[in-house]
């Protein structure tokens, strides 16, 4: 080969390198923010939020990377995409793991529902055993009245678990669940004070 | 050639590799991102979501500005200005973990504070309930009070004050609604002229029983006491059991309220579905005028009467009736034997601003 061509092989070889380096990812940043995106639309930041704000922190370092190579003259973008490359690959992985979170969050929310309902079953079961007359009736009425509020609060867990908030319904859950033996036991107690069997 | 070639491509990969080498990061950016990790696990963004956005934004800034300084030659770089950004977040972090800490503890303290005034009111509310048989109507909005308390002290418990709070808020809502249910009813009793309205009632019942040597009957509703009166001395007093919503003044037919004011017995029944009865001339004059003035305000229910067949019965004083006022069976067999058609009944709230319900208030 002629010896200005070898030349002008070899600087044209550089120039590509140091294009090469310096044409801004979009593609790779699209890919990233799409991924993302995803991720906490399937819930991230309720079932996985340390993991998601660490996801969302390394996107924005990225981000910060590609502007930075924006305003140079010599743009080098190597870094940047390796950089979206790791929040893409994060993303992913945390989209694989979110199912298995939000399926373990749900379970405890609907058996915790479960235990509720029995344990205003257990209360109504109880009322209508509950002795009239003998100093209960206003005892009673009130009662009933507790097991009413505590049928509306159940319905509010029904709404938290339509609406995918397994922990604030697993929380309301288990307060009325509480309530409800309570009630039981008021119950019980003015049973057995009238001598009236509870079994 | 070849060695003039092979030269150019050592110098461009030497080039190359110092120019797009590996960055060198000070020590204090692992122990930034360390520190601003911690300061959002113990909720900083929830508690100084101020401080914390702007400490956020000074440590982007200094990373910037290190990623800005990685980008040079590598014979160019320093990164003494940025190690000394990073020293600014690392110390602006330090004052916001004791920011944080603070803003906590006083967060405790005050959701500790509400948690105790919020179950103590509920207890209060509960015992206002047992005082009258309308009390069941504000349960169902104090039970929802005492979920969400139980909800405010697991999020206490779990130092999630926020959320503590948020619950505690909702729970106070509730028990405003009890509030507006109960406090009408008991008010009526701390009224002063309404108690000597009562009061004036009474006496009068009490001197007609003097005067024409009458037998007089005198129910107080607070105190759930019919008293016999005989030549204007105290005979005999009975508990007795009221309507359903019998703390308030009968206005219509349906409200389930025993009725105020001054009566006679008109009937008297051996034979009743509550063993005996005593039928009093409930609407008089008076109740047929409030009717009128309720009905006109828009207070009474569209095609609903003034009411009527209002007795003193037995059934037991426990039971909760439709407006009448229910005796023990063995206490309305001896009233039967006393009374007559004509003897004045006279029904009233309380005789004394110093009463059950009342006293019930204080605090409140």
């Amino acid at each position: 080969m002629k010896k200005s061509t070898m030349i002008v092989l070899v600087f044209v070889m550089a120039g590509l390198l140091l294009i090469g380096c310096g044409k801004q990812p979009t593609e790779d940043m699209n890919a990233a923010k799409s991924a993302v995106d995803a991720v906490i639309a399937e819930g991230a930041e309720k079932y996985a939020p340390e993991d998601a704000k660490k996801l969302n922190d390394e996107l924005t370092a990225a981000l910060d990377e590609v502007k930075i190579q924006d305003s140079k003259t010599m743009k080098n973008y190597s870094k940047a995409q390796e950089m979206l490359a790791e929040v893409k690959a994060d993303a992913e992985a945390l989209k694989t793991n979110l199912p298995v979170k939000k399926e373990e969050a749900r379970n405890n929310a609907l058996a915790a529902h479960e235990a509720s309902k029995t344990a205003i079953e257990e209360a109504k079961k109880l009322l209508a055993k509950a002795p009239r007359g003998k100093g209960s009736m206003a005892d009673i009425e009130a009662m009933k009245a507790d097991v009413k509020g505590l049928e509306d609060s159940l319905l509010e867990v029904q709404a938290a678990v339509d609406a995918e908030d397994y922990a604030a319904a697993s929380e309301k859950a288990k307060g009325i669940q509480e309530k409800a033996a309570e009630v039981s036991s008021q119950i019980t107690q003015a049973m057995k004070k009238v001598g009236v069997k509870t079994q | 050639m070849i060695q003039i070639i092979k030269r150019i491509f050592f110098v461009c990969a030497l080039i190359y590799l110092t120019g797009c080498g590996v960055p060198q990061i000070p020590p204090e950016v692992k122990l930034a991102e360390e520190q601003e990790l911690n300061l959002w696990r113990l909720g900083a963004q929830v508690y100084l979501p101020i401080p914390y956005a702007q400490y956020r934004e000074n440590f982007r800034k200094a990373r910037k500005n290190l990623f800005r300084e990685n980008s040079k030659f590598v014979w160019f770089r320093s990164y003494k200005a940025v190690r000394s950004e990073f020293i600014n977040v690392i110390q602006e972090g330090n004052r916001l973990f004791v920011q944080l800490e603070q803003t906590k503890q006083d967060l405790s303290r005050h959701v500790g504070n509400e948690i105790v005034v919020l179950q103590e009111r509920i207890d209060k509310l509960k015992e206002l309930t047992g005082k009258i048989n309308e009390g069941r109507l504000a349960r169902r909005d104090l039970v929802k009070a005492e979920v969400l308390f139980l909800e405010a002290r697991k999020c206490y418990e779990e130092n999630d004050f926020k959320k503590a709070g948020e619950r505690i808020y909702m729970g106070f809502n509730h028990l405003a609604a009890a509030e507006s249910i109960l406090f009408p009813i008991f008010n009526r009793y701390a009224d002063k002229n309404q108690v000597m309205k009562w009061k004036h009632w009474v006496e009068d019942t009490i001197t007609e029983s003097k005067e024409h040597n009458r037998i007089v009957l005198v129910v107080n509703k607070s105190e759930r006491l019919l008293t016999v009166y005989k030549k204007g001395l105290l005979y005999k007093t009975y508990p007795v059991g009221l309507g359903q919503s019998g703390s308030q003044d009968k206005l219509h037919a349906g409200d389930r309220a025993t009725p105020e004011g001054r009566y006679r017995i008109t009937k008297k029944l051996p034979k009743s579905k509550y063993h005996k009865a005593l039928l009093i001339n409930y609407p008089n004059d008076d109740d047929r005028r409030q009717f009128q003035i309720a009905k006109e305000k828009g207070l009474v229910p569209h095609q609903t009467s003034i009411g009527g067949l209002i007795e003193i019965h037995g059934g037991g004083k426990d039971i909760m009736t439709y407006g009448c006022i229910a005796m023990n069976n063995r206490d309305i067999d001896e009233l039967f034997k006393i009374v007559k058609v004509g003897t004045p009944v006279t029904i009233v709230g309380a005789v004394s601003l110093q009463n059950s319900l009342s006293s019930n208030l204080k605090g409140l």
